[in-house]
């Protein structure tokens, strides 16, 4: 016996790798020599191991038909062009004559397409419409091609067309009968109602919460019998539990018999409608989304003696939803709702505004950009001209604000933008809610050491009410950004901001504008002395007095006059004070003194506070 | 009588849906078999599968009649071999369908492997442990090796169909065998 086999020549037999000459000469080999067979039953052994996976795997129904759903979206397109090359199989100059007209006619769709394209890019297409869109393939123009094949070509791709113009009027008078039993599902897309685009929506946006109820009125071509709608919410916020269909005509002949959401197929779902009627119905399509917000934020301007105010108001609608909502009627919801979940969470941004705009006439009346006293102004970027009517005819090319309404909604306030918003998703629109001259407002300014430390703080306050000017509605909350005229030429300084809270009708509201570096309140400890000590049996100090005298030195270095509120805490309840000031017990360990300064002015005053403390409390309790 | 691979792309190519859905219960178990196999992920896999027949529905007018299956292999291939080079480059995670992953598909993998329920507990733990040592195996060797391999001994195709499939010829397809099977005596575990 010449060399034992090697393992190369043992896998080659092993797996009949070797030539047929080679494979027999092995064998022979291994009949002969026991210690090879061994090697090849280790081998075999070792191989063994791969039929652990030998496992047949089971393709499941549900992929094979998400296999077949894949392919019949684009069935049709393989179809046009199969009969397209078969068309092209022609006699030899029939076939250059077709081939001619068709590159024709490509030119021409391309040329068609591009335009579409462009006006696509326009003018944002909503999700709903894109699902449309994406179930009925495009109709070229069919001239130049053989009758027969174009007259099959519509039919398998535009059943929907067809349909359409067929029962483009109410046809009560088709007696077919409609089955009792609805079928199970479409049988394929292109069963399913086109959904046309929206004639009407209206967006309700609760600041309060991450909610808005979109309400869309559609005019749906539906045929007698069962009908499938189909609904697609894909990358957009809509919550698919809140989706509610009514046709607002014709209700009592067509039952909307339920919304189903079909296995397989994300973010879709699908109503069947029973109709007795063929035709156009309007519709109304509910539901809520996430995504939509408005908030708002409050621009005020001091005048020069700082006793009147100006305050514009705005609001900002964003869209975050995923949906782009055409000429939409936008209502905005004051007052908090109770939701059960959130839908999403919102991705709340700031933009950049803060920027004032300059006014020209009386209150609630004529506005414009970027003029002020007669100056022009930075335009701010971020104003939004799709909130100001162009289509005013009261002047050429003046722009009018669009009223915002106002109204009482339960324990809610709803305000209504005059006429209709198109705001694509992503985007954030602006528009003036109030503006207001003349409002007469109190600055005070505050100095509480408990509060804010060593410093004053200034105040603006006014109240939401007739006397100023104000008290139609409840102020939404928002910030408020203060401005001051900075010299007579009319150019603004920041002076301060603040958040306000939601300000009810008759409410009054004082706006922290943060710390005033022109009004200083320095307090002095002048003397400290203890008093009246008293002991127990032991010898124990039970109870004294600590009498202090403060002396308060206020500067105004302004060029107004002041009124300043000055808070002084004891930490105690057992408190009596000696002074000339006027002031007032603000409460059970405060008081609060109040000065007026004239511009550039020091003013001071003492006083004398005892404390008790121990059994010296009962003292001043017997006292009084 | 059982319609023809080639009336029923035919039937495809002239626009009926039934014909592709016919080839897709025809050849789906084959075809997610193989891909499981060369992909070792079952939701890759599934992945794979339906861009093969996204393919096989694109590419049916090319058809020019022979073995749909070696044909539809190729596709197959193809797609598993891109899929493969995709995973290498997003640097993804295999999910290998370890015992001690939770994941759905390592769990129906398991499953398979742990399929005969005559076994005793322990001998089904170890079963499945060489079961993924196996699989290990496989996906170490390189994308034509574990094709060949895949196509040859798993899908049972004689090597001249598989050098059909893989487009080459039959001594490289026996190279690449020989290669596979010689990484495998190193890598397989004894059971």
């Amino acid at each position: 016996m010449k060399n034992h086999l090697t393992e190369q020549e043992l896998i080659e037999y092993q797996f009949k790798l070797a030539s047929d000459i080679r494979m027999k000469e092995t064998a022979e080999h291994l009949q002969g020599c026991g210690q090879c067979r061994g090697h090849l039953e280790k081998l075999q052994r070792k191989f063994a191991a791969l039929d652990l996976l030998r496992e047949g795997a089971k393709v499941s129904e549900d992929l094979i038909s998400r296999v077949i759903e894949q392919a019949q979206g684009s069935i049709s397109d393989s179809i046009l062009k199969k009969r397209f090359f078969a068309a092209l199989r022609m006699t030899k100059w029939a076939a250059a004559a077709v081939l001619l007209v068709g590159l024709l006619l490509l030119a021409a769709q391309l040329g068609k397409d591009g335009t579409k394209k462009r006006e696509v890019a326009k003018e944002p297409m909503p999700a709903v419409e894109k699902m449309v869109r994406a179930s009925k393939p495009e109709i070229t123009s069919a001239e130049g091609l053989d009758e027969d094949m174009v007259e099959k070509r519509t039919l398998a791709m535009a059943p929907m067309e067809k349909r359409v113009d067929r029962y483009a009027a109410f046809d009560e008078t088709a007696e077919t009968a409609i089955p009792e039993e609805p079928p199970f599902a479409p049988a394929s897309a292109i069963e399913l109602v086109v959904l046309p685009r929206r004639d009407k929506v209206q967006l309700t946006i609760y600041n309060s919460a991450d909610l808005t109820l979109v309400r869309e009125r559609r005019n749906l071509t539906l045929k007698k019998g069962w009908n499938w709608l189909q609904f697609m919410w894909a990358n957009t916020l809509i919550d698919p539990t809140s989706l509610s269909l009514e046709p607002l005509a014709q209700a009592d002949k067509i039952d909307i018999q339920q919304l189903v959401f079909p296995a397989r197929l994300r973010e879709l779902g699908r109503w069947l409608i029973r109709s007795e009627v063929s035709g156009q119905v309007p519709f109304e399509i509910t539901y809520f989304t996430s995504g939509l917000s408005w908030r708002a934020f409050y621009m005020g301007t001091l005048s020069q003696d700082e006793k009147t105010m100006q305050l514009q108001g705005y609001v900002r609608v964003g869209n975050n939803s995923g949906e782009d909502y055409e000429k939409a009627q936008i209502r905005l919801i004051v007052g908090k709702v109770h939701i059960l979940d959130q839908i999403a969470e919102l991705a709340k941004r700031q933009y950049p505004y803060n920027r004032p705009i300059g006014r020209i006439g009386g209150r609630g009346g004529e506005y414009g950009f970027g003029i002020q006293h007669g100056r022009e102004l930075d335009r701010p970027e971020y104003v939004d001209e799709y909130f100001y009517d162009r289509s005013s005819s009261s002047r050429l090319g003046e722009l009018r604000r669009k009223e915002i309404r106002k109204e009482g909604l339960s324990e809610y306030f709803l305000y209504t933008i005059e006429g209709t918003e198109t705001i694509p998703d992503k985007w954030g629109k602006r528009l003036l809610s109030l503006d207001v001259e003349d409002i007469e407002i109190e600055s005070l300014y505050k100095y509480d050491e408990q509060r804010w430390g060593e410093q004053t703080i200034r105040f603006v306050k006014f109240a939401n009410d007739d006397d100023h000017n104000l008290g139609e509605t409840p102020i939404p909350n928002g910030t408020v950004k203060i401005y001051g005229q900075a010299d007579e030429q009319g150019y603004l300084s920041y002076v301060g901001g603040t958040n306000i809270k939601y300000i009810p009708v008759d409410e009054e509201v004082e706006l922290n504008l943060g710390p005033a570096r022109l009004v200083n309140v320095e307090p002095k400890l002048m003397d400290f002395k203890t008093e009246n000590y008293r002991f127990d049996r032991r010898g124990n100090v039970a109870g004294w007095d600590e009498i202090r005298t403060w002396k308060i030195e206020i500067t105004n270095t302004r060029e107004l006059p002041i009124e300043i509120e000055i808070t002084r805490g004891f930490d105690t309840a057992y408190w009596t004070i000696q002074t000339d000031a006027a002031y007032e017990k603000h409460d059970a360990t405060r008081v609060r003194f109040k000065v007026n300064l004239e511009p550039r002015k020091k003013q001071a005053f003492e006083y004398t506070v005892t404390t008790y403390h121990g059994v010296r409390e009962e003292t001043l309790a017997e006292k009084n | 009588m059982e319609n023809t691979d080639k009336s029923l792309i035919d039937a495809h190519c002239q626009g009926d849906p039934a014909a592709f859905s016919e080839l897709v219960r025809r050849y789906g178990d084959s075809i997610l078999g193989y891909l499981m196999r060369m992909s070792g992920n079952h939701h890759q896999a599934e992945d794979l599968f339906q861009e093969t027949f996204k393919r096989v529905h694109e590419k049916a007018h090319t058809f020019r009649g022979g073995q749909f299956k070696s044909w539809l292999f190729t596709i197959a291939t193809h797609v598993a071999i891109d899929g493969m080079r995709r995973r290498r480059r997003m640097r993804v995670v295999s999910l290998n369908q370890k015992l001690d992953c939770t994941d759905q598909d390592s769990e129906e993998l398991s499953a398979v492997a742990l399929a005969d329920d005559s076994c005793e507990p322990s001998q089904e733990a170890a079963k499945a442990e060489q079961a993924e040592q196996v699989r290990d195996a496989i996906e170490s060797l390189p994308a034509r090796q574990r094709a060949t391999l895949v196509l040859a001994y798993y899908q049972q195709l004689s090597y001249p169909k598989v050098a059909e499939v893989l487009g080459c010829s039959l001594g490289t397809v026996k190279t690449q065998m020989y290669r596979a099977l010689r990484t495998l005596a190193q890598k397989l575990p004894d059971v």
